[in-house]
């Protein structure tokens, strides 16, 4: 009995000890993690205070972690003298496009490969594979040729063309639909419904959680794509926000620091949507990449 | 009756395959046909100056194994091989950290890795100029920052032993929090009886880390790896914004200089060899990655 109530006491005393521990390493956690956050974020936290400063507070030597004035204007000049605007219109169609092209032409060819029957189906979803292993930066000569020649530079169509579909999205698509099981179909069948009726309304409806964060993995890539639109649209009237920052740099490049609170504005202005978008659907864009990894 | 089943079937085949077609022929247009078209032009001396064009054998690939542009490559692909080690090291090493801090189940916490992840999302375009100006010379924070320390300025991206390094800071802060997202999902899946056991034998937090965590996280680092390895093959727009190659092409990765050739030389037969050799050297890698990945899959199951 003595014996029993001893061993009690040197537990009890344990416990005490390690919980005193886990505090001290849950706090160290704490603080290791807001440090790791802070320095994360302090690139977009500088390059928001940036935006708003004056030329004059930039330049001090002293650097003022918060500005002494708002100069909104910043924004305003960015749109306005260096036609953010038109940058911003010309985002917004050809993300709009290539997003509705993928989004149809995907799910439409998801359902193909996935509850379809035809000839060669394994051997062409071969050839939609593949074509992941092409990379644009591999076919852009031959295609910039082909668009130079069909006078498709500088125009929404060049914009869009090559990105109208995207074999990531039919695979990840067709994954999906592979999971709703053959019955739910057969009653859609039964009850009169043709392919378009099962897509819309049976396999869509039941795997929307995917399309939501593919589609949002196809907003994010349009609307932050570079390489493409710096090829087939160099000029001021096709110009998207990706390119025209990188423009608006380069033409005071030579004198440096000039004009740097201004850049700042137009970085925050081409980054507003899919942050804002980041925040709405946040669920669907931190899971989007761990799906794809526990493929 | 025994010939309209058929017909029927046919035609139901006909219109399941109409569902794929748009696809298919979009990309035979856009990627199967440039594909046979860039190895085409790599054989030829086509530049846009001139309108015609010739086939001229081996030429471009002479030029480019056994000429002038000989040396560039090679330090094209060593400027590329360097970059993709410190993008991997950045994300499966710095991820892994990130991982351990961050992962506890808490509202806070789970804000927290939100905003860590959320430079993933941000225009690359956007990110350098951010980073151009952070690491100006005269006017940048990091500097100032350093000179606190009494340091003097460090002209990060204009001196050629750096200006790789600084696009790497770059890049490590984009991808950092994707890496740790995805320890993190991986983590939560290890079983907490692993744990227990190992306590129970006396085993010590790190030993428990680098027997049990790491060990048990290995196909997803193999993932981690590949993904990484592949993308930062591609690399190109840091590049382009922050240093476009320089300086003494000392960040000249290999998509930048296919790109120096056919966009700013108009040489798009050198190019195109460029292009066609960087297909292959992907494929080779591909390959090689997916066969690993396999015996790994394999050796686990």
């Amino acid at each position: 009995m003595m014996h029993n109530i001893d061993e009690r006491q040197q537990a009890l005393l344990l416990n005490e000890k390690s919980i005193k521990k886990r505090k001290i390493s849950t706090g160290i956690q704490y603080t290791l993690a807001i440090l790791v956050t802070i320095f994360m974020l302090f690139p977009l936290y500088w390059m928001l205070i940036s935006s708003v400063k004056s030329q004059e507070e930039i330049l001090r030597a002293l650097p003022t972690f918060w500005p002494h004035e708002w100069h909104f204007e910043n924004y305003k000049n960015v749109l306005q003298r260096a036609n953010f605007s038109k940058y911003y219109y010309n985002t917004v169609v050809m993300t709009a496009g290539i997003l509705i092209s993928q989004v149809v032409t995907g799910v439409l060819a998801a359902y193909g490969f996935s509850k379809g029957k035809f000839k060669a189906q394994k051997f062409l979803f071969l050839l939609v594979l593949g074509a992941l292993m092409i990379p644009l930066q591999v076919t852009f000569i031959p295609l910039y040729i082909m668009f130079a020649n069909w006078k498709l530079t500088d125009t929404f169509l060049g914009l869009i063309l090559p990105e109208m579909v995207s074999p990531y999205f039919i695979f990840m698509m067709r994954q999906a639909f592979l999971t709703v099981d053959d019955s739910y179909i057969e009653a859609a069948k039964l009850d009169g419904m043709g392919r378009l009726g099962i897509i819309t309304k049976v396999l869509v409806p039941m795997c929307k959680s995917t399309l939501i964060t593919i589609t949002l993995v196809t907003f994010t890539n349009g609307w932050n794509s570079y390489f493409w639109p710096k090829i087939i649209a160099k000029n001021e009237v096709r110009r998207v926000l990706t390119v025209g920052l990188v423009h608006l740099r380069n033409t005071f490049a030579g004198l440096d620091t000039m004009n740097n609170h201004e850049i700042m504005a137009g970085a925050v202005l081409s980054i507003l949507p899919v942050i804002i978008l980041f925040f709405i659907f946040q669920k669907y864009m931190l899971t989007g990449y761990e799906k794809t990894a526990m493929k | 009756m025994k010939q309209r089943i058929p017909i029927q079937r046919r035609i139901r085949a006909g219109k399941d395959f109409a569902t794929v077609l748009p696809a298919l022929l979009f990309l035979g247009l856009f990627v199967y046909y440039p594909v046979v078209q860039v190895v085409r032009i790599s054989f030829t001396n086509w530049n846009l100056i001139n309108d015609n064009y010739s086939y001229v054998g081996l030429k471009n690939w002479v030029w480019l194994f056994q000429g002038s542009g000989t040396k560039y490559l090679i330090n094209s692909f060593k400027v590329t091989a360097l970059f993709t080690l410190g993008e991997l090291s950045i994300t499966i090493i710095g991820g892994m950290i990130f991982a351990v801090i961050l992962n506890r189940i808490t509202t806070s916490f789970s804000v927290m890795r939100a905003l860590i992840f959320l430079p993933k999302y941000i225009a690359m375009s956007s990110a350098a100029v951010v980073f151009i100006w952070i690491l100006n010379t005269q006017n940048g924070i990091l500097n100032f920052l350093l000179a606190q320390f009494g340091k003097a300025p460090v002209n990060w991206l204009g001196d050629k032993n750096r200006a790789l390094f600084s696009i790497l800071m770059l890049t490590g802060w984009r991808t950092v929090g994707y890496g740790m997202m995805i320890y993190i999902a991986a983590m939560r899946g290890i079983s907490k009886n692993y744990y227990e056991a190992a306590s129970i034998d006396g085993a010590t937090k790190w030993q428990q880390f680098t027997q049990i965590t790491i060990p048990i996280l290995s196909p997803t680092t193999l993932f981690l790896f590949v993904t990484t390895f592949i993308s930062a093959m591609k690399v190109f727009q840091s590049v382009d914004v922050m240093t476009a190659g320089g300086p003494y092409r000392s960040t000249e990765v290999i998509v930048y200089m296919i790109y120096k050739y056919a966009m700013e030389d108009f040489r798009m037969d050198r190019a195109s060899t460029i292009a066609v050799v960087f297909f292959l050297v992907l494929l080779a890698i591909t390959a090689a990655t997916m066969k690993i990945s396999n015996k790994r899959v394999n050796y686990d199951a």
